[in-house]
């Protein structure tokens, strides 16, 4: 294995207990090889700690320095810190107010683009190249995103990475800037962006700009699945691709899809024991001309896949076909996994749990700008309307790879060399191209990606669940509660939403918006479309007010 | 398809109002749009005290407000009633402070707190000494502030799911539809939607923005304009605010809610994108209205904005609009005018009494729809 992690280099405190950390570890990742779990205490009462890795669900929240309610996912760790568990209501009056921030920063760039991972960065080469300024923003500190995403202190860990590594290395040389640990959370007509910036504000003015913002996971939501300890199979892969960190000694996978094998690998190769991966799909030679049809849509890729089961299969990680996570229940200090299979239910324990049933699109920007989307039944997501060059609805607004509905790295790469290049021209620079290769690899690479799903089961599932499971993770709102909001007035999921308080936390219903959409379309018998969702708002992610304040006075004569 | 009454608009004050009917047995519908109601996207604060964001906006109609500070004061006690009956709706009355950057501001405030204690409001001057007991954690630069004892706030999420709750209980019917048009010359009332016609012996019309329009063929012209306005609302805290806060010369109501988040508003705008559609948030005011607040209770500063959103208010000539129109008497209008969250369920009450021919308990005559006519 190359690369290896640096050593401690520090340490800082959690409430009140010396933790090790390491250079470029993110807080999370400290804090789980610390064997530290639960990071804040909920209203209810219960406890909650690191789940989507990816700054999604803001359950992994501590007080940093007396500062409350900053995510232990994104933000380094430093030796000194003082951190604690995360209070449900935290002092407003003794609360330490973050000083003043640093004035906001103005940006006018002609392309902007929003997320640095595979799409993003590869737009940002191509318009780079056609003659546009380009500066690319990331809430991430460790560039690359979902796929690519590097190593934060060491050498990359294989070609995955040394891939996305170059990437970067690419769109750096080609002179496109690179903001990370920018969190967009506003997006207005006209093109206006707004930004935090580690505490201070930052604004952006661009030309034309392309959304690149990825997916995020959708997880299985059954009994257990807010657990700490229960995380989705990319907050692993990130725990330790990113930062060489375990997510717990032994580990169960649950939901359905090629991630959920890889990642099973890369962590049995890295230490962990997989006790179990559980696919909802069947097993794949039971499916013989899926799988052939596989191999001929993308043999590259297949072979990939093939190393990954070999490999799972060297090290004897027990996969279950056609299995689903029934629940997971604590037990001592690890959790007890019960899934259910074609043999009946079976029981493992394991320190982590993940969980990956499929993607949602991190679509809201685009939908605050009011992008036109379509329900797409077989990944149970909206898809982002757009023409062959990636350009959407909205005049100026691109949208390229996950974010306008699932299609993998390969798609997200040759929709950002089209989109790139595209809102170059749109602004009268570069050459007239020929898209024709990019068009056919895109082609290539959609078709691969709709054969690979064909093998697994990511079709999203009303909520079989007991009445006292949690649907809405921030409110913690339930299953029953829901039901008996849906018997009172059907309606719209917005109305459900406001009768049930469902989606009116801080992850602003990233996890149950989808939920409700499909129980509302199911209770009153209407297809899905874009607007049986919960109606996009700003912010799209909680914003610290002081940033909100450097925000305002850096615009306020501008507006 | 007829009944006795007929409720046009499913707010606060058509809720209340087909409340107060089905007790005294009347047999009643609700018909509504399903579209922009202010109770939906209001920020629960129970005003009393005038305005300074109204009393700037719209200075032709602050005679007006000002004629009905003891209205609102009554409608506060009315929340208080209906919070006994059907909550809790987390309502809290500690009074609502209204604050004072300068001297002038402080000297505005004594002008408008004589004229309010006249018209029987319980209201208090505190300097910056007075102010550090109830509110320490006031920003350094506000000198004083205006107390009214009588305001309040509420959860207005809760209080609507309970009054739905009630309403459900009793079998109202809540009909979607919106209403184009309001024949009332026979011998009974006629709605007409864009899915049925409703008949009833009577017509209670509490569409809020909706209503100028529906009556217009009836002989008044009443001025309602529908206002978009802004709000947000941030992450939990301790509950340590107890007030409603507000500005004597900038537009801005600051309050924490029982469940801990702290609810920021106040009257910025939003841009109408039409009936079928909530108004669209902008920029300008959600930067402007949270830095305002930060500057005024700088101890949230440490806190996250979790949410923005736009809503809509309804507008006449700044007093409510309770009575029969002279020229269709089988139409009764149910409008509160400014701060109509607070004002809803008293009006449903008088103009629900006006339906069933009971005796008012107050006199009417400075709410009757007479002042519109055509
Ligand atoms: C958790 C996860 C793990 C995955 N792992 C794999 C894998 O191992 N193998 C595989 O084949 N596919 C994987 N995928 C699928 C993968 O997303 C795509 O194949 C590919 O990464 C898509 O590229 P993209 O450019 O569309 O988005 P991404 O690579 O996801 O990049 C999106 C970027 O946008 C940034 N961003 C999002 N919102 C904001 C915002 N509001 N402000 C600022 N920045 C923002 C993110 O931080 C991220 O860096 C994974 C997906 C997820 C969600
Ligand atoms: C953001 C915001 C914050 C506010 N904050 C406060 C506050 O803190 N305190 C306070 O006292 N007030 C506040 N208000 C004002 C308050 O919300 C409204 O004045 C009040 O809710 C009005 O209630 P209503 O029942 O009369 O009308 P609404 O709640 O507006 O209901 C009117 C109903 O009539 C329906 N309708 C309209 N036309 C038709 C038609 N043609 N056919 C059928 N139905 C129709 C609409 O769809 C709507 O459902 C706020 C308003 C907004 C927008
Ligand atoms: S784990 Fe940090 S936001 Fe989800």
């Amino acid at each position: 294995m190359s690369g290896q992690p640096a050593l401690t280099t520090g340490h800082f405190t959690f409430d009140g207990q010396s933790i090790p950390l390491r250079d470029w570890q993110s807080l999370a990742a400290a804090l789980t090889e610390a064997g530290l779990r639960s990071f804040r205490q909920t209203a209810k009462g219960a406890t909650r700690g690191i789940f989507c890795g990816m700054g999604v669900c803001q359950d992994c929240l501590v007080t940093i320095d007396g500062v409350p309610n900053r995510r232990a996912c994104m933000t380094p760790a430093s030796a000194g810190q003082v951190v604690q568990t995360q209070v449900a209501f935290p002092e407003l009056v003794t609360a330490a107010v973050p000083p003043p921030a640093a004035p906001a920063r103005v940006i006018t760039p002609d392309v902007l683009i929003v997320g640095g991972g595979a799409g993003g960065l590869s737009a940002a080469i191509a318009a780079r190249k056609a003659g546009a300024s380009v500066v690319i923003l990331d809430e991430r500190k460790v560039g690359g995103g979902q796929y690519f995403k590097q190593s934060a202190a060491t050498s990359p860990l294989d070609p995955q990475q040394a891939a996305g590594a170059a990437l970067l290395a690419e769109a750096e040389a080609s002179g496109a800037e690179r903001l990370g640990q920018v969190e967009i959370w506003g997006a207005f007509d006209g093109l206006l962006f707004l930004a935090e910036h580690k505490g201070a504000a930052l604004v952006a003015r661009p030309r034309v700009a392309i959304i690149a913002t990825g997916a995020y996971e959708r997880p299985d939501l059954r009994p257990g699945w807010t657990l700490p300890g229960v995380m989705t199979t990319g907050a692993a892969q990130t725990l330790w691709r990113s930062y060489r960190t375990l997510p717990g000694r032994r580990v169960a996978i649950v939901g359905s899809g090629p991630l959920n094998l890889q990642v099973g690998r890369e962590l049995a190769e890295g230490g962990a024991e997989v006790v179990l991966i559980a696919e909802r799909g069947p097993a794949p030679w039971l499916r013989p001309l899926a799988s052939a049809a596989l191999a001929l849509a993308g043999p590259g890729l297949v072979w990939t896949g093939l190393r990954t089961m070999l490999a799972l299969r060297k090290r004897g990680v027990p996969i279950h076909y056609a299995t689903s996570l029934d629940r997971i229940d604590k037990d001592g200090e690890a959790l007890r996994v019960t899934v259910n299979g074609p043999g009946g239910a079976t029981s493992v324990v394991a320190d982590a749990v993940l969980m990956n049933a499929g993607f949602e699109p991190q679509n809201e920007i685009l939908r605050l700008l009011g992008a036109r989307s379509a329900y797409d039944p077989a990944f149970g997501h909206l898809r982002v309307e757009r023409d062959e060059s990636c350009a959407t609805s909205v005049p100026g607004l691109y949208a390229v790879g996950d974010c306008a509905g699932l299609g993998g790295a390969p798609a997200a790469l040759a929709e950002g060399r089209i989109a790139g290049r595209a809102a170059a021209a749109a602004l009268g620079l570069g050459d007239a191209h020929d898209v024709f290769a990019d068009q056919r690899s895109l082609a290539k690479a959609r078709r691969f990606q709709r054969q690979l799903w064909k093998l697994h089961d990511v079709k999203p599932r009303l909520p079989k669940v007991p009445d006292d499971t949690l649907i809405c993770r921030c409110e913690e709102i339930t299953a029953g509660q829901i039901r008996s909001g849906l018997d009172e007035r059907p309606g719209h999921a917005g109305t459900l939403k406001r009768a049930t308080r469902v989606g009116m936390g801080r992850c602003q219903g990233r996890y149950c918006g989808p939920v409700a959409a499909r129980l509302v379309a199911a209770e009153t018998g209407t297809p899905i479309d874009d607007r049986s969702y919960f109606a996009p708002r700003v912010p799209i992610k909680p914003v610290a007010i002081s940033a909100i304040l450097a925000a305002e006075e850096a615009l306020k004569d501008a507006l | 398809m007829r009944s006795d009454v007929l409720v046009i608009g499913g707010g606060i004050t058509g809720m209340m109002a087909a409340l107060h009917l089905s007790e005294v047995g009347a047999r009643v519908r609700i018909v509504d749009a399903g579209e922009n109601s202010g109770t939906w996207a209001n920020a629960g604060s129970l005003h009393v005290q005038m305005q300074s964001r109204f009393m700037r906006l719209y200075p032709d109609q602050v005679p007006a407000v000002e004629a009905s500070l003891p209205l609102y004061k009554a409608a506060a006690e009315e929340w208080v009633r209906l919070d006994g009956l059907y909550g809790p709706f987390e309502l809290m009355r500690k009074g609502g402070l209204m604050l004072a950057e300068s001297a002038e501001q402080l000297a505005f405030l004594e002008a408008k707190a004589r004229r309010e204690e006249a018209r029987g409001l319980t209201v208090d001057l505190l300097d910056r000494g007075a102010l550090n007991r109830v509110a320490p954690w006031l920003g350094p630069q506000i000198v004083g502030a205006e107390l009214c004892h009588d305001e309040g706030k509420l959860n207005p999420l809760i209080a609507n799911a309970r009054l739905m709750a009630e309403l459900a209980r009793r079998d109202v019917p809540v009909l979607r539809d919106r209403i184009v048009d309001i024949e009332a010359s026979g011998t009974h009332a006629r709605a007409i939607g864009r899915h049925a016609t409703y008949e009833a012996d009577q017509i209670l019309v509490a569409s809020a923005w909706g209503a100028g329009e529906m009556v217009r063929g009836l002989g008044v012209a009443i001025p309602t304009k529908a206002e978009p306005l802004h709000m947000n609302i941030t992450e939990a805290a301790a509950v340590s605010i107890g007030h409603l806060i507000q500005h004597a010369e900038r537009s801005i109501t600051l309050k924490q809610l029982g469940q801990g988040q702290i609810v920021i508003g106040g009257g910025w705008p939003a841009r109408d994108r039409g009936r079928d559609c909530p108004p669209e948030v902008l920029a300008s005011s959600l930067l402007g209205n949270v830095a305002l607040a930060a500057r005024l209770v700088p101890q949230i500063g440490g806190l996250r904005v979790i949410r923005t959103w736009a809503g809509m208010n309804t507008t006449a000539d700044g007093a409510s609009t309770i009575g029969r129109l002279p020229d269709a008497p089988r139409v009764v209008m149910a409008l509160p005018g400014d701060a109509g969250y607070t004002l809803g369920p008293l009006v449903a009450r008088m103009a629900a009494a006006v339906v069933s021919g009971g005796s008012a308990e107050a006199d009417l005559s400075r709410f009757a729809p007479a002042r519109f006519a055509a």
